[in-house]
């Protein structure tokens, strides 16, 4: 199939602008700036766009709730790709990224944003500052600045690099990060959508980098076209990152509903050294790890899918583990990224992350208990659904679905602890008082 | 309240303001006290802590109709949201249900809890705030009974952080919430504070210079829900559940700051008691739930070693002895007889209402009415009393369509709580003009900021007339206009008075609550000097032409006035009243009388906002010292005057009877308290901090003659001569918080933190004279002592300029606005 | 020199031109910050807070909340290995092990020359090209040992001929 996304590897120069602009680029924007604002939402809306992001919330939705009164409206660019097995974002931007700036514009249009800022994982210093370049060949072009194509509309594009924080993903996070503040979430209500919840204030759009470049062809083909990929809850062309135990580890772009066996054996070549899989962690460090059962290797990878099979699609990072995985060492390896990316703002997530860690650590160490593993699974329950944001959940998943579905992992810790002789006692800390 | 709304709280309904934070509304009006560590009702939620999540739900309604959906039993029916909900986080609108007692809702405090308790230390045997700690509290109350962590799993910190001369931060203790951070920047302004790192790494830190320096940093420690902030002063000092709390009013600025006094019997003070510490009061019309730091450190003098202890009697020898009262108030009593009616009093502001009528009596009664109010430096009090701000002001209430103009005054350093309180009415909308001739504090909070002329503050409020700026005035649902006295003389401070109150008749911003004139007045009490009768005109007439007998109450002239050794010299006998053994004491006085501190007796003050507010005896008194008032009215005893008044409120009772504007005033009103918002100081100190309720009374606002509907004609503004300066600088004496007053000089944890004495010369005027920042200069002043101070040229000074600030040495700064030389000096 | 150099100004400018107020421009000053200390050194903290019209004490707190600002003196290189899972499933944790061992420093650690400063980091969205890591912001990807023997042999020479 031809690639709508990462289409640098069917035209490997269509990162240079005037190899994209002879391959249609920009004519989409153009197309665009010839409708109503509304009118590009409501194409959108019916595309059946989901957010790539990881939350998949319906994209056209998301640009309808900005409220037109406003004067001042933004648009963010969600480029943090801090996830755990997941860089998709950065092939786009490094390949294709005009389409990216195009699908932003677009956006800015539709909302009538006065400006766009794409937020940057720090650690993507030297693609930052590539993507100012193709930003000011984009301008230079006059698809940025005053009067846009003659339509009076003005817009700036902007790149602004973070600096190493995971959280800086979520997206009030993002915003507050942006703003020069504290990268911690903000409490929500308001939205970023709604006045006083955006960008210094202002309304704002914040949207994953894959979800903006499917923009231009979604306006290029028409929402009818888009929707024909993929499946009917799950449109469109999706990248999954593959890494971890496969043969070519890389990003796949497939239309959603291809199942995880077709990705992971017929495209990423399976396991090698013909090992068996394991386990699959199908959305990163923080969503549910699965047992790599046929059940599941046959499940389409759509949003609605691998929700019945007790995981989730989120941003569709797929880390593939072989048999001679411990599931105990993920958890902790997973628990230790969470707990080294917590924001601290919020008590369950702080502590809580802090406390798995040091468990895990003595479980890692070989003075695992019975009542250790209980311990652990019970404090991850207990920082599910309380916190300020999704990155407590998220440190919780590993934890709880690695107990679930690996329990056998975690109890050989125990039985090999139990065969060495008793530890030292251990204090158990006074309770508050 | 107009607009309200229904919600349901454990399924009854209450009907609250619509806009209202859920968990303020829960505790007002459904007295349910949701537990919370971050959330606090004086600052914006951030939902951090987690403390606070309920189950929380809406009433269904009909989309088409309208109409709410009833269940089966003909209930509501209530669509709950899948996650428990923080609260604080959350505005009440209509149909909104919580439940905060089930069993979910339990457990998630539970959970809370036992994570925050996984990384705090258990000290609570050695904390300062054990006894009074929410989070101790909370953890009694719905804290896991044991801990699942193992005790080598737990943080090591550092448990002993400065953040600055005052504060001190226990790292092991913070719990994170946000509290001192935010009071910092939303509260006072100034965001010196700040988290570190992140994670569970998260830390304090403060990275200013020099750090954690504000007026308002004592209150982090009030509103810390642990004992990871104490302050320099408490730190390791007492347990709370010992201490005895007495209601006071701060003596140190027209504020009137309500206070509570800590104190216990101290076995390093004689087993006698002594004041731990001072912690505010609430009273929201004054100073909500805050106080400054000069306030909260300022009470040493009261056991200064400074105090004068016995009454003294200067013997012809020239020395001073020590003598039984009944002796010196003979020897007093002598020197009246033969004056011949040739008497004067002068009167400072940290005198009481009670003590000023017994002065008054006094003098009365031995036929003279030279009643001189010290330091005569502002004339606003008369106008005050005329335009002041309406009866009912709440400066917590100005916002958004209101105005607030400040003149002639560095609000921060003579007045900081109401500097604090005016941010916040900025900060909530109100149109802030600041007018001054110098760069102040207040001017980062302004809206504008207007710089005239030294001098020139009653020509710049006229040239406002008719200018864009002058329509936020006029147009202004309320405007409370703050003058001071910086850069003026005594008539001009009166000028400046008069043309604010004339603006305000203009505008028609008098006589209503929140409306009107606020004069920033020296001392605590200097309303109640001028509703009795002491005028600093007649303190300048006193200066001028000196009696025979002077009683010198409560004032230091000598470190207020450099001319004062040379008309004092002038005074046949000075009758002394002093809480110290000053120089004026030792030098010129031929009776001493020593008097209580305001700690140490009953008695009221008078307020810049002339709210009559009443003191607790909180400590005994030192020595032989009595309350002024008994002092002065057994004195009047011994001359035939009628009998001495038995009690501070007996005295209240008589200045009732004579003074109108105390009608009705009587110890017993001044005690009433009624119910305030937010409700602190209760068992639930999670919600508002350890700030104290208000126990002793909110006091009783006297009237102003526009409030009683009197028609008050146009003040007549004679514009007053700016000082001509033939070459010379002009001398601006100005006000710094921290400075050397007898009165605060004890307070030794605030030492490093009292400027050296310095004056502020412009750039220019400096390279005219060769001067450099940091130089020691001498200042030469007509009729004064030389004054050697380091010059400080950082453009705080305007040309021609040069500010000295007051009482920084014991060499005084002049009293007004002058002229004078600057010259380099050696050293 | 500070960044009050000319050499900062146009970028200092560019930086300001971005947002519409001053404090936004906080994090690129700190990488300016850092690019003319070394590091995030007291002054250059001064001087961000100065330029963004913030209080230091702000600034501080940003440059403590990310890990891409380094508040410590550290070496010419600066290599930040991801072990984080994906790369460790491809043997990230066995490369960053033999990588301390051969430079002689352990985890945080920079080497006696001044060279090399070392520490892992959480995942650099580049798990297909694993073992990989950061050098001053630059990636280095599919990594082994031999590879970064011959780099770090070349850096030292480098280093050598500079002192000479
Ligand atoms: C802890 C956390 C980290 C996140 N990291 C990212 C990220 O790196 N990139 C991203 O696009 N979205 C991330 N998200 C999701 C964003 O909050 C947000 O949902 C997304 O940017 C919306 O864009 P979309 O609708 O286009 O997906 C993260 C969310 C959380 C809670
Ligand atoms: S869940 Fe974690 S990352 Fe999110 S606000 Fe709470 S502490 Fe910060
Ligand atoms: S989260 Fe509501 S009180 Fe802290």
């Amino acid at each position: 199939m031809t690639h709508i996304l990462l289409r640098g590897r069917d035209i490997p120069d269509i990162w240079k602008f005037d190899v994209y602009v002879k391959n249609g680029g920009y004519e989409a924007f153009k197309k665009a700036l010839g409708m109503e604002p509304k009118a590009v939402i409501d194409e959108v809306k019916a595309s059946n766009l989901r957010g790539r992001g990881g939350a998949g919330f319906p994209t056209g939705l998301k640009w309808s709730f900005i409220p037109q009164s406003e004067p001042v409206k933004y648009v963010a660019v969600n480029a943090d790709e801090s996830e755990t097995g997941t860089f998709k974002d950065r092939e786009i931007m490094e390949t294709n990224p005009h389409q990216l700036i195009e699908g932003a514009l677009i956006c800015a249009w539709a909302i009538q944003a006065k400006a766009v800022y794409i937020y940057l994982r720090g650690e993507f210093w030297d693609l930052a500052h590539e993507l100012d370049k193709r930003i000011e060949e984009a301008r230079q072009a006059g698809f940025i600045g005053q009067d846009i194509q003659g339509t009076g509309w003005s817009c700036e594009v902007y790149t602004h690099l973070g600096a190493g924080a995971y959280i800086c993903g979520e997206e009030s996070a993002l915003l507050n990060s942006l703003e020069g503040k504290l990268g911690q979430p903000r409490v929500r209500p308001p939205f970023p959508a709604q006045k006083g919840g955006g960008l210094y204030g202002e309304p704002t759009v914040v949207n994953n980098v894959e979800t903006l470049t499917n923009v231009p062809w979604i306006i290029a083909n028409g929402a009818d076209a888009y929707k024909k990929i993929g499946t009917e809850q799950s449109a469109g062309p999706k990248i999954f990152c593959v890494s971890g135990h496969v043969v070519k580890p890389g990003n796949y772009e497939l239309p959603l509903g291809i199942t995880l066996r077709e990705l992971l054996y017929d495209h990423a070549g399976g396991v090698p050294d013909g090992k068996a899989m394991k386990a699959i962690l199908p959305s990163g460090g923080s969503g549910p790890i699965i047992p790599a059962t046929n059940a599941v290797l046959d499940t389409p990878l759509t949003y609605e899918d691998l929700g019945k099979i007790g995981s989730i699609l989120g941003s569709a990072s797929i880390i593939v583990m072989d048999e001679t995985v411990d599931i105990t060492w993920v958890a902790a390896k997973v628990t230790k990224f969470f707990k080294h990316e917590s924001c601290g703002k919020c008590t369950p997530c702080r502590e809580g992350t802090y406390w798995l860690d040091k468990v895990l650590d003595r479980i890692m160490a070989g003075q695992a208990r019975l009542s250790d593993i209980e311990l652990i699974d019970n404090i991850a329950k207990n920082m599910q659904g309380v916190t300020l944001c999704a990155l407590g959940d998220f440190a919780a998943n590993p934890i709880i679905y690695t107990i679930k579905n690996f329990r056998d992992d975690f109890m050989q810790h125990v039985q090999k602890a139990e065969a060495k002789p008793a530890p030292k006692t251990r204090q158990a800390a006074p309770a508050g008082d | 309240m107009t607009n309200t709304v229904k919600i349901i709280i454990n399924d009854q309904t209450y009907e609250v303001p619509a806009g209202m934070n859920l968990v303020d509304a829960a505790k007002w009006y459904a007295d349910d006290d949701i537990p919370v560590f971050c959330y606090h009702p004086k600052m914006e939620p951030v939902g951090m802590c987690r403390m606070c999540l309920v189950e929380m739900g809406t009433i269904e309604k009909d989309r088409a109709t309208g109409q709410v959906v009833l269940d089966e039993n003909g209930q509501p029916k209530v669509r709950w949201m899948p996650k428990l909900q923080t609260a604080c986080t959350t505005t009440v609108s209509d149909g909104l249900v919580i439940r905060t007692q089930t069993q979910q809702v339990e457990d998630a405090r539970q959970n809370v809890v036992e994570f925050l308790l996984t990384s705090h230390p258990l000290d609570c045997p050695i904390c300062d705030k054990g006894g009074e700690c929410p989070l101790q509290n909370l953890t009694m109350a719905h804290g896991p009974g044991v801990s699942r962590m193992e005790f080598s799993d737990k943080m090591r910190l550092d448990k002993h952080v400065p953040l600055g001369d005052l504060i001190f931060l226990d790292e092991e203790r913070c719990i994170q919430c946000a509290r001192c951070v935010r009071f910092q920047d939303e509260v006072v302004g100034d965001d010196v504070l700040a988290f570190h790192e992140r994670g569970r790494s998260l830390q304090i830190i403060t990275n200013s210079e020099p750090g954690f320096d504000t007026y308002f940093s004592g209150n982090t420690t009030d509103i810390c829900p642990v004992g990871a902030l104490t302050t320099a002063d408490f730190r390791f000092g007492a347990r709370p559940w010992e201490l005895t709390e007495v209601p006071s009013i701060c003596p140190h600025c027209p504020v009137g700051c309500n206070i509570s006094l800590s104190t216990r019997l101290d076995r390093d003070f004689g087993g006698k008691t002594l004041i731990k510490r001072v912690m505010p009061r609430q009273n929201e019309m004054v100073n909500e739930i805050w106080i400054c730091d000069k306030g909260r450190f300022g009470h040493h003098f009261s056991r200064s070693e400074d105090r004068l202890e016995d009454p003294l009697v200067r013997e012809r020898s020239g020395s001073l002895f020590a003598k039984p009262w009944a002796d010196a108030l003979a020897a007093a009593a002598e020197a009246f007889k033969a004056a011949g009616g040739d008497v004067a009093a002068i009167a400072g502001s940290g005198m009481s209402n009670e003590d000023l009528w017994a002065l008054r009596q006094l003098v009365a009664g031995l036929g003279s009415r030279r009643l001189g109010a010290w330091p005569p430096t502002h004339a606003g009090a008369e106008v005050a009393a005329q335009v002041g701000v309406g009866a009912g002001t709440n400066l917590g209430q100005l916002g958004r369509g209101d105005a607030v103009l400040v003149i002639a005054s560095d609000l921060e350093e003579e007045a900081p709580i109401w500097r604090l309180r005016l941010k916040q009415a900025a900060d909530r909308g109100a149109f802030l003009l600041v007018m001054n001739a110098r760069p102040t504090r207040m001017d980062d909070f302004a809206a504008q900021t207007i710089h005239y002329e030294t001098g020139a503050a009653v020509q710049a409020l006229q040239a406002l007339k008719d200018t864009d700026t002058w329509k936020h005035l006029a147009e202004a649902r309320n405007l409370v206009i703050v003058a001071g006295a910086e850069g003026l003389s005594l008539d001009g401070s009166r000028a400046l008075a008069g043309a604010a109150a004339n603006i305000l008749l203009e505008t028609g911003h008098v006589g209503k609550a929140n409306s009107g004139l606020l004069a920033v007045l020296p001392g605590a009490n200097a309303m109640g000097l001028h509703y009795l009768g002491f005028t600093p005109e007649a303190a300048m007439d006193i200066m001028q032409n000196p009696p025979k007998v002077l009683i010198v109450a409560q004032a230091d002239l000598l470190l207020d006035d450099p001319a004062a050794a040379e008309w004092l010299a002038k005074v046949e006998t000075i009758i002394s009243l002093d809480l110290f053994a000053s120089e004026l004491t030792q030098r010129f006085a031929a009776v001493a009388l020593p008097i209580q501190s305001f700690a140490e007796r009953d008695g009221s003050y008078v307020n810049g906002e002339r709210r009559v507010q009443r003191f607790y005896t909180a400590q005994g008194p030192m020595g032989q010292a009595l309350p002024a008032w008994q002092a002065l009215s057994r004195l009047g005893e011994q001359l035939g005057q009628g009998r001495a008044k038995l009690s501070a409120a007996a005295v209240m009772v008589e200045i009732a009877q004579n003074v109108p504007a105390f009608a009705g005033v009587s110890f017993k009103e001044l005690a009433k308290v009624e119910r305030q918002y937010p409700e602190v100081g209760g068992k639930d100190l999670y919600y508002g901090g350890t700030a104290y309720r208000n126990r002793g009374g909110l006091g009783m606002q006297i009237p102003t003659a526009a409030d009683q509907g009197q028609t008050i004609p146009p003040f007549d503004v004679t514009t007053v001569e700016t000082p001509k300066t033939r070459g010379k600088l002009v001398i601006v004496p100005s006000v710094r918080l921290y400075n050397r007053e007898r009165t605060f000089r004890p307070s030794t944890p605030v030492h490093a933190r009292v400027p050296e004495a310095y004056a502020e010369i412009n750039s220019a005027d400096a390279k005219k004279l060769g001067v450099q920042d940091g130089d020691t200069v001498e200042i030469t002043i007509q009729n004064a002592p030389a004054l050697r101070v380091r010059a400080h040229v950082n453009g705080g000074a305007p040309k021609g300029t040069v500010i000295v600030p007051r009482h920084l040495s014991d060499t005084a700064a002049p009293l007004a606005v002058t002229v004078g030389e600057v010259s380099k000096a050696e050293g | 020199m500070t960044l009050s150099d000319k050499k900062y100004a146009q970028r200092i400018q560019a930086a300001f031109a971005k947002y519409p107020d001053k404090r936004s421009a906080v994090m690129p000053l700190l990488y300016l910050a850092q690019e003319e200390y070394g590091w995030v050194s007291p002054e250059g903290i001064q001087e961000v807070a100065a330029l963004c019209d913030m209080d230091p004490t702000q600034v501080q707190s940003i440059a403590g909340f990310y890990t891409m600002y380094s508040e410590k003196p550290k070496g010419k290189y600066w290599l930040q290995v991801c072990t984080d899972l994906a790369c460790a499933l491809r043997g990230a944790d066995e490369f960053y092990e033999q990588l301390k061992a051969e430079l002689g420093v352990d985890d945080g650690g920079t080497t006696e020359d001044g060279l090399f400063t070392v520490e892992h980091v959480m995942c650099l969205a580049a798990c297909d090209k694993a073992p990989m890591l950061q050098c001053n912001f630059h990636f280095m990807e599919n990594l082994d040992m031999d590879k970064m023997r011959a780099w770090i042999a070349e850096k030292r020479a480098e280093a050598a001929k500079a002192k000479k």
